[in-house]
């Protein structure tokens, strides 16, 4: 019992918050998904002959049968030209887009949060100027500045994540400062101060841990925007059509020209392969907002 | 503080922004380098090689950044957006912008439209009736709506309404264009690049000059777009509505309009909705930034001539000079959208202005 009572309050609330997640049925159902889909890109990553597949950075194309057949047991989801089998073309890309995702949403939310709390800390001037800083990134619809970005700066998936990590980073320093705030003014804060403990240490120690909650709920929505926008981006003509890049947005935008003509699973199995995950995480997402509520906990 | 005092205060904010908005673009077509700067700016009907030189000397591309940006500045101010070469134009940017823009406006309104009118009602009802199941199947909807990939939904709703070969009873809609072209023939109020007067947005010029075929073709080429765009901004407005109107319901006004005796219609429509609008309206502007995302993917699977299609276009055909027309117009629509929002919004609630 004393050994219960030691226990650290943070692996308490921990637990408190999963209690509360897994009390909705969504989110489990979102909760399994995504870590199905994580265990997937794990598998490519690390032995993906375990799922039979080989060569994960390229669609394998056959030529010897290029035009698209309809699904069977040789083919699961069918094929799409050049002889591409969209089973396995998913799992591969399921790797490349969440792979993306996670590294663009852990530098964007990384930076934004230092940046945010830096500005609401500090205040007056610092704070005017990077919020201005954020006004004009919120002044280009997002979609927008990633396609200029990656046409002016090159169309590799590291430059359009490092633009896309540029375009997100705003939202997270306008989300921690809305917090840090009002923390900052909190009587813990001042008390620290008092006793003389250094801006750093407040910052990030007093002020930081506060600001978290609505921080991992913004995360899992992001992870599911940008698998979307990702898939968008080389959709629209950011995978060069011959690049064989292991994306669903790239799976779809070569099965569209047989879809028009009939052969409808060239693009309806990629689709859905990215619908099943952003809608997951943005279940996952949603219930982490419940959980996390404190008005909830009580 | 006075209305017309705030409006002024907004503008001046705008400053910085505008500013910022320039910068980027500028800082991104410098970052192509040189090639990609000349290329964004060569009359495609003129010798390249004497073009090159006066445009290094007309831009001073060999002086220092800051240098570049004031030519830069000067160049879009007198109207210089340099050439665009695509698939659909092919000719100096601003032409181009005068013909694809309208189209969009046109397109992103009627959307917006679409999207209110839904999300509105839906929302409130989801409030009145909360954790029912017209609640729980609208919360569904607006998760699968955040969660679909735009281009998806688009490629199936042009299979079933636009594709003979799939479904011969359902194609009832065109999908390519703005107006049937035989329409658009001879039309004295329609110039040679299919520019409408005086307003350039085709719906309004066809009532204005009382042209109903044209008016009902434009209709039908613009609902399916319109109808997709609208589906992916339905699911934020009618959750933001359902949770301001839950909060509404709760509030100590609607219990004294109940207390007196009101019926619930009228307590509903006249004390809690009207409140529950005024935080709506301040999403509204960060939704059509969203909206203009899809207006990128949507225009180009419907092929409707807009600043989207365009922008797709730019992007197959390396041709820098559309990007950067493209970047700095959706840029300035959002701008414009969020001060006509916050103006709104100062207008509908006088907090907003006396509180500061």
């Amino acid at each position: 019992m004393a050994e219960q009572k030691k226990r650290n309050p943070r692996i308490e609330s921990f637990i408190l918050t999963l209690k509360i997640l897994f009390q909705s049925p969504a989110s489990v159902f979102g909760v399994v998904v995504v870590l199905f889909y994580i265990a997937i890109a794990l598998i490519d990553q690390f032995d993906p002959s375990l799922i039979g597949l080989t060569n994960v950075n390229y669609l394998t194309p056959n030529f010897t049968i290029p035009e698209p057949l309809p699904p069977s047991p040789a083919h699961p989801f069918g094929t799409v030209y050049p002889g591409i089998d969209i089973y396995t073309g998913i799992l591969k890309a399921i790797r490349i887009d969440i792979g993306f995702s996670v590294f663009v949403v852990v530098f964007g939310s990384v930076s934004g949060v230092l940046i945010g709390i830096i500005s609401a800390y500090f205040g007056g001037w610092v704070d005017e100027i990077v919020m201005r800083i954020t006004d004009i990134f919120f002044s280009i619809p997002y979609l927008v500045l990633a396609i200029a970005i990656g046409f002016f700066m090159g169309r590799t998936l590291l430059i359009l994540s490092v633009g896309l990590i540029i375009i997100w980073w705003p939202i997270y320093a306008r989300v921690v400062r809305g917090q840090a705030l009002s923390i900052k003014e909190q009587t813990y804060v001042e008390a620290a101060r008092a006793s003389g403990v250094g801006n750093t240490k407040i910052m990030f120690r007093h002020i930081l841990p506060n600001t978290l909650a609505p921080i991992f709920v913004q995360f899992s929505f992001d992870l599911a925007t940008i698998v979307l926008t990702l898939a968008t981006l080389n959709f629209i003509g950011f995978a060069p059509s011959n690049s064989f890049l292991p994306d669903m947005g790239y799976l779809s935008a070569i099965g569209y020209e047989y879809a028009v003509v009939g052969d409808w699973w060239t693009i309806v199995f990629p689709g859905f392969g990215l619908l099943l995950f952003a809608l997951a995480m943005n279940l996952v997402g949603d219930g982490l907002r419940d959980a996390l509520d404190p008005r909830l906990r009580r | 503080m006075k209305l017309s005092t705030y409006i002024i205060r907004r503008v001046l904010v705008l400053i910085p922004t505008l500013i910022g908005l320039s910068l980027i673009v500028f800082l991104l077509t410098r970052a192509g380098g040189i090639n990609m700067i000349i290329a964004s700016y060569i009359n495609p009907h003129l010798p390249y090689a004497v073009q090159r030189a006066m445009l290094i000397k007309e831009f001073h591309l060999n002086d220092p950044l800051w240098v570049q940006y004031y030519y830069y500045m000067m160049g879009l101010l007198q109207g210089n957006w340099g050439y665009t070469r695509t698939a659909i134009y092919s000719g100096p940017v601003t032409t181009a912008i005068s013909m694809f823009l309208p189209n969009t406006i046109q397109l992103s309104i009627v959307a917006f439209i679409i999207a209110v009118v839904i999300a509105i009602p839906a929302g409130q009802e989801s409030a009145v009736r909360k954790n029912s199941f017209v609640d729980q199947f609208s919360r569904f909807i607006a998760f699968v709506g955040i969660s679909l990939p735009v281009f998806w939904l688009a490629q199936i709703l042009s299979e079933i309404f636009a594709t003979p070969t799939i479904s011969p009873a359902l194609n009832i809609l065109p999908l390519s264009g703005t107006v049937d072209a035989t329409l658009m023939a001879g039309v004295p109020w329609i110039n040679s690049i299919g520019v409408s007067s005086p307003t350039h947005i085709m719906m309004i010029d066809a009532l204005l000059h009382g042209d109903l075929p044209i008016f009902f073709s434009s209709i039908r080429h613009v609902i399916l777009p319109a109808a997709t765009l609208a589906f992916t901004s339905i699911a934020g407005i009618m959750r933001y509505m359902r949770a301001s109107m839950v909060e509404s319901l709760n509030q100590d006004y609607v219990k004294t309009a109940r207390s007196k005796g009101l019926p619930e219609k009228v307590v509903i429509k006249v004390h809690a909705r009207k409140n529950a609008l005024i935080p709506v309206v301040t999403i509204l502007g960060l939704l059509f930034a969203g909206l203009l995302g899809g207006v990128v993917v949507i225009e180009d699977l419907f092929s409707y001539p807009g600043m989207g299609l365009w922008t797709v276009d730019a992007i197959l055909g390396y041709d820098s000079g559309g990007i950067m027309g493209t970047t700095i117009v959706f840029g300035l629509i959002l701008v414009t959208a969020n001060f006509i929002v916050d103006l709104l919004y100062a207008w509908i609630d006088p907090r907003i202005r006396l509180g500061e």
